[in-house]
């Protein structure tokens, strides 16, 4: 009950008119933010820290809280409408989204995406005030053996993308890992794979191979067509989700809280593994998987909810532990440390009720968002309406200076232009692009895991079987490789589609 | 880009209309007519290890300082990985023209360069430093239920059974691994290192988790574990004790002759133009010692200690000195 008074005491503290409009002024400025390509939100939050510095400590927070949000969904429209994701986490999201929005139902995913957002992030906040202790303990359980048998989960999923061939799928996924291990080794610090490039030796950047991929070579792949497959706008009216799409939607949303709050958790852990695992889980797991890949809700809802909930999930480990579990959360600690204020467990014992008007204003923040976007949904989605020859080269001027803003360097241009060829090559030999991001993403974090757990054990490999959690997770991979071949479930699963 | 910055711009100026009208003043210092830095380009401040960790949260307080004195953005961000080299090499690729600057942290900046097996692109005159911020001892600290109370208790039982327990680092070759590599040189103990290679903050809920035995780190990283009573510190590789952690005998005191920790300051890539150099110099110094900063550097647990540029490249090359000679203890395969 203490925490029930506490959380109504900072909801008294956060409801101040003055706290009410920071937190609108916030959503605001952060989806606005997210919009412009490139700019996601890390470098979003870090751009407007200097306007709250002469705000009190709580309003100052409670804006960042809000901007933070914002730009997370801001970046959730550019992929949608114009297949450029405006930040990493909602990379995945453009498959489907963009497929919605080219049979006419782009508002209704702009919609979906919000309300999943709010669903995901207010589910996560409710585990932050019920159990943020034991949470932020959990989340230490995962060590990096743990963090491992978890990546090997992740890669086994490949086996729910392949489209007809196996075989296609491991293609893509190793050549995903071959492009992860570019830049230097991140144990030995020796250049991998850089062909003395400075521009390599971080890697190649994941947004930009995104871009690429899905985005460019899709465009690419219209002259062959007609013009007329690109967006059609026939569906502007159908701004609101039907009935059906609220439906299919509702266990999309459900698997994305869960998976994005688990991993959330877990110190280490980005947002976009969590929305990546979503698709994946909805490709695997969800009813229509057949239809995903070409316009489907739940391509939608599962990642969109799942990026919320993992962002918020991650301010658990923020306020119990002290630890900021991605680079957003850390650029929020810096601005609680601006403040005065060290994030901690003794944060609620010497700032309690600054902490409790915070966890509130999480709450009215996520509300707000919703308040604010559901109604922008026609206004962003009247871009659509823009004749397709002059959309098109539109789509293609944002991808370039999304992929520029990246880090503003013209070799994520050149990267992303190289990487749409070679989606363009992949989609000719009826290769699935998806297996790819997957590994890419996951790649370097089991490389890193790999390399901590095997110096832990000191080159013994049975440190994966000795401990439960990471044997569990390593039976579990184990199974989900298997499964298509034990025929757990139905091989229907794995019938043609040619998108991913 | 210039369409964005001003787009951002525009977002920003009306934010702070706004702002204003809710009755806080939130302008920004004007810089006189001078070239550097122009208004409205901003300001990039690499910092070659994850967020959270040390440099970086000292990068970041330092940060609104520097905005307000340089009258322009100035933006933290996080290259991690390589145990800096990546942020490094980055910095010194950057073009000497005051808008890229980075926090320099030895050992990690010192040494990368002196291995050839790093193939590291830079040198220590590949960098102009610019000051000189703090000194963050380093300390050894175990689970708080561990069965050692002491320093001598801990060696012993390392020396008895080598590379038993196992103990984080940031990285290869980094003050922690140095501060490793020392130890066992100077009192025989011999621990398993493991990289944690994005930096401090894994490092630390490693060891919160227990995945570690050992948690090698700098007294700024252990104040606020030692406060909650999740890390025994056991001790401090300096002559005096740290003002954080008051209880926490020295290694000197416990009869080690091991001193060891790390530098932080600020550089940019050499060849500055001398008029850039000088406002980003004086800029720093006004941020660095700022009461503010530097209180809020000691709620941390760490020791403000600035030097001007030149002093600091002074340092910087007697450290180079110091550190060649221990080379070789980290170099060998773990």
């Amino acid at each position: 009950m203490d925490t029930l008074n506490e959380l109504i005491g900072g909801f008294a503290a956060a409801m101040t008119w003055q706290n009410l409009v920071f937190a609108f002024l916030g959503c605001l400025l952060g989806t606005i933010i997210g919009v412009l390509p490139g700019i996601g939100p890390v470098a979003g939050v870090a751009l407007l820290i200097p306007l709250t510095m002469n705000l009190d400590a709580t309003g100052a927070i409670i804006m960042l809280c809000a901007i933070f949000y914002g730009t997370a969904y801001g970046g959730t429209i550019t992929s949608v409408l114009l297949n450029t994701p405006g930040e990493a986490a909602s990379a995945i999201t453009t498959i489907d989204g963009y497929a919605m929005t080219k049979i006419g139902k782009a508002g209704a995913a702009l919609t979906i995406a919000a309300v999943g957002s709010f669903v995901g992030g207010t589910i996560a906040t409710l585990g932050l005030v019920a159990a943020a202790k034991p949470l932020g303990e959990m989340g230490l359980m995962v060590g990096p053996p743990e963090f491992f048998a978890l990546m090997v989960v992740g890669i086994s999923l490949l086996v729910a993308l392949a489209g007809k061939s196996m075989v296609k799928a491991l293609i893509s996924g190793a050549l995903g890992l071959l492009i992860s291990m570019v830049g230097i080794d991140p144990v030995a610090g020796a250049p991998r794979f850089t062909f003395g490039s400075d521009n390599l030796l971080d890697g190649v950047s994941f947004v930009a191979v995104i871009v690429g991929v899905f985005g460019l070579s899709e465009i690419l792949s219209y002259r062959k067509d007609s013009a007329a497959s690109i967006v059609h706008a026939p569906g502007l009216r159908s701004l609101l989700p039907n009935r059906t799409e609220w439906r299919r939607s509702a266990p999309s949303m459900a698997r994305g809280t869960g998976i994005g709050f688990g991993l959330g958790l877990i110190p280490g852990m980005t947002g976009s593994v969590s929305s990546l695992l979503a698709y994946v889980a909805e490709k695997k797991f969800s009813k229509h998987r057949n239809e995903l890949g070409h316009g489907a809700i739940e391509g939608v809802a599962g990642p969109e909810t799942a990026n919320n909930a993992h962002a918020n999930a991650a301010l658990i480990p923020l306020f119990t532990l002290g630890i900021p579990a991605s680079p957003t959360i850390a650029v929020l600690m810096g601005a609680f440390l601006q403040q005065g204020l060290t994030p901690g467990p003794t944060l609620f014992t010497e700032h309690s009720e600054m902490a409790w008007a915070i966890i509130a204003s999480l709450f009215i923040g996520n509300l707000l968002l919703l308040l604010l976007n559901v109604p922008l949904v026609g206004l962003w989605t009247s871009i659509l309406r823009v004749p397709a020859s002059i959309l098109t080269a539109m789509i293609l001027l944002f991808m370039v200076i999304g992929a520029y803003t990246i880090n503003f360097n013209v070799f994520d241009v050149f990267v992303m232009i190289a990487f749409g060829l070679l989606g363009l090559a992949l989609r000719h030999l009826d290769i699935p692009l998806a297996p790819m991001v997957l590994t890419l993403v996951l790649g370097p974090l089991m490389e890193r895991s790999l390399r901590e757990s095997l110096e832990i054990s000191q080159g013994d490999f049975g440190i994966f079987l000795n401990r439960p959690i990471s044997m569990v997770l390593i039976g579990v991979g184990v199974l989900i490789v298997l499964s298509p071949l034990l025929k757990l479930r139905k091989p229907k699963a794995l019938n043609e589609d040619p998108e991913t | 880009m210039p369409r964005i910055r001003i787009a951002a711009a525009a977002v920003a100026a009306a934010a702070l209309f706004a702002l204003t009208a809710c009755g806080s003043n939130a302008g920004a210092a004007n810089s006189a007519g001078d070239a550097f830095p122009k208004k409205g380009k901003s300001i990039e401040l690499i910092v070659s290890f994850s967020s959270g960790g040390a440099v970086d949260t000292a990068a970041r307080l330092v940060q609104p300082i520097l905005e307000k004195e340089l009258g322009t953005n100035v933006e933290v961000v996080n290259k991690p990985g390589a145990g800096g080299q990546i942020g490094y090499t980055q910095l010194t690729s950057a073009k000497p023209d005051g808008y890229t600057i980075g926090a320099t942290g030895s050992p990690s900046v010192v040494v990368s360069p002196l291995d050839p097996a790093r193939g590291a692109k830079y040198t220590r005159t590949s960098f102009q430093p610019l000051g000189r911020q703090v000194i963050d001892p380093a300390v050894i600290a175990v689970q708080p239920d561990s069965p050692y109370k002491t320093l001598k208790e801990l060696l012993d039982a390392a020396k008895a059974k080598p590379k038993s327990m196992t103990a984080s680092t940031t990285g290869l070759q980094t003050g922690e691994h140095f501060a490793l590599a020392q130890i066992q040189e100077k009192t025989g103990a011999e621990f398993a290192p493991v990289h944690f290679s994005e930096g401090a903050s894994q490092a630390t809920t490693a060891f919160l988790g227990k995945h570690v035995d050992i948690l090698v780190a700098n007294v700024s990283d252990v104040t606020e574990l030692s406060k909650q009573g999740k890390a025994r510190v056991l001790g401090v590789m300096t002559t005096e004790r740290a003002p954080s952690l008051p209880d926490v005998p020295t290694f000197k005191e416990s009869g080690y002759d091991v001193e060891a920790g790390t530098v932080r300051g600020y550089s940019a890539p050499a060849g500055l133009p001398d008029a850039v150099a000088k406002k980003l110099e004086a800029a720093l110094k006004k941020a660095i010692e700022d009461p503010t900063v530097v209180k809020k550097m000691e709620d941390l647990g760490l020791q403000t200690s600035y030097l001007s540029g030149a002093d600091y490249a002074q340092f910087w090359a007697g450290q180079e000195e110091d550190f060649k000679k221990v080379l070789p203890l980290v170099q060998k395969k773990d």
